[in-house]
């Protein structure tokens, strides 16, 4: 197993990335819509908490796989994909990378406006993007939520493509994503 | 004639000495120039918060301390905090509980002076129903004829006063430690 991609499958580093940003996601993504809805407690206030530690977690691992992805090539889609779904695939593929930078973004933006700012694990603490600001926080707060359905919606385009694969085309797809 | 003399003499240095004890100038604080704010942590991270209104009796005289008081009262429903959840938070019974504590008071009585311009004041201070003695460390940054600037910090413990009830005993996620920072500008009265 090489640790660099090839031109027909993903490499260590790049499969490690993925499934571990894959599970932090969908995690966070379960916190998030938990969280959100319950009464002011402790339990609320240890679940922000951990969900700011998890998503600055995220963006290290967003910002290193970016780097990784561009020096690196990108194995190439199946060769029998009509052009629209390989433009498909490439364009979800793309919009991860967004969302892996705007979810956590636009979380620290919206702790800063909050004046709650984000510690990570106890390790450190983020310095405020923005001043307090109640305005900015409720904007940064409904971009923070529309992402997440957004990310939810292209989580489910690129998990339901993997089974059109597995279903129309015979391949599984999921190999090349596999150590 | 001298015995007259030496009596007035007498009398006359003590009321002098009576009248400059008990004459520590009063001071009035400049709203618009004074602050009063805490910070606390909240998931290892520090969250502030300040009280909008708070009026005081203060006679202080940095030659004077031993007949300086200074007493202060805090507006407790003008808290306020960046987060609007957490300003209506704090008012509530488990916190602030401000519809039965409105006030808060605290109460100098003992001043102390550290070094140059520093000073130390130990008072009580009394948050909803409990009154415990805090010493607060300040600077004062001027201190003229007409004016004064000070300059302070301490530090309390928040369940000490029982802000925080219930399930906010717990000092894992809000910690029991808050830094109250004020500062204050006063004009003679």
């Amino acid at each position: 197993m090489l640790i660099r991609n090839t031109s027909d499958r993903y490499g260590l580093l790049a499969i490690l990335l993925h499934w571990t940003i894959a599970v932090l996601i969908i995690g966070m993504l379960c916190l998030g819509l938990y969280m959100t809805d319950l009464p002011v407690s402790p339990l609320k206030l240890k679940l922000y908490g951990l969900h700011k530690a998890f998503g600055v977690l995220v963006l290290m691992l967003a910002l290193i796989r970016i780097m990784w992805s561009l020096s690196n090539m990108t194995p190439q889609l199946s060769s029998y994909l009509p052009t629209w779904q390989k433009l498909a695939a490439r364009s979800v593929h793309f919009a991860f990378y967004i969302f892996m930078l705007l979810m956590p973004i636009t979380g620290w933006l919206m702790s800063s406006a909050a004046g709650f700012p984000v510690s990570f694990f106890g390790l450190f603490t983020l310095p405020d993007l923005i001043a307090h600001n109640e305005k900015l926080r409720v904007i940064f707060a409904e971009i923070h939520e529309f992402s997440a359905f957004a990310l939810i919606a292209a989580i489910v385009a690129h998990v339901g493509a993997t089974v059109q694969h597995y279903v129309i085309y015979k391949e599984n797809v999921i190999k090349r994503m596999w150590p | 004639m001298k015995i007259i003399g030496w009596g007035i003499g007498i009398f006359l240095t003590f009321l002098v000495s009576v009248t400059s004890e008990a004459a520590a100038p009063q001071w009035q604080i400049v709203p618009s120039k004074s602050t009063l704010s805490f910070t606390a942590t909240q998931n290892n991270a520090p969250v502030t918060g300040e009280f909008k209104t708070f009026t005081g009796e203060i006679s202080f005289d940095p030659t004077q301390l031993t007949t300086s008081k200074v007493r202060i009262v805090v507006d407790m429903t003008s808290v306020s905090a960046s987060y609007s959840d957490l300003t209506s938070t704090l008012i509530t019974a488990d916190w602030f509980n401000v519809k039965s504590f409105p006030e808060a008071v605290f109460i100098a009585n003992k001043f102390t002076k550290l070094s140059d311009n520093n000073y130390r004041a130990n008072g009580n201070l009394t948050i909803r129903d409990k009154t415990v003695p805090v010493t607060l460390q300040f600077k004062l940054a001027e201190y003229s004829d007409t004016k004064t600037h000070v300059i302070g910090t301490t530090q309390l413990k928040r369940l000490d006063f029982g802000v925080g009830q219930g399930e906010w005993k717990s000092t894992s996620e809000i910690k029991d430690e808050v830094q109250v920072n004020f500062d204050i500008n006063t004009t003679r009265k």
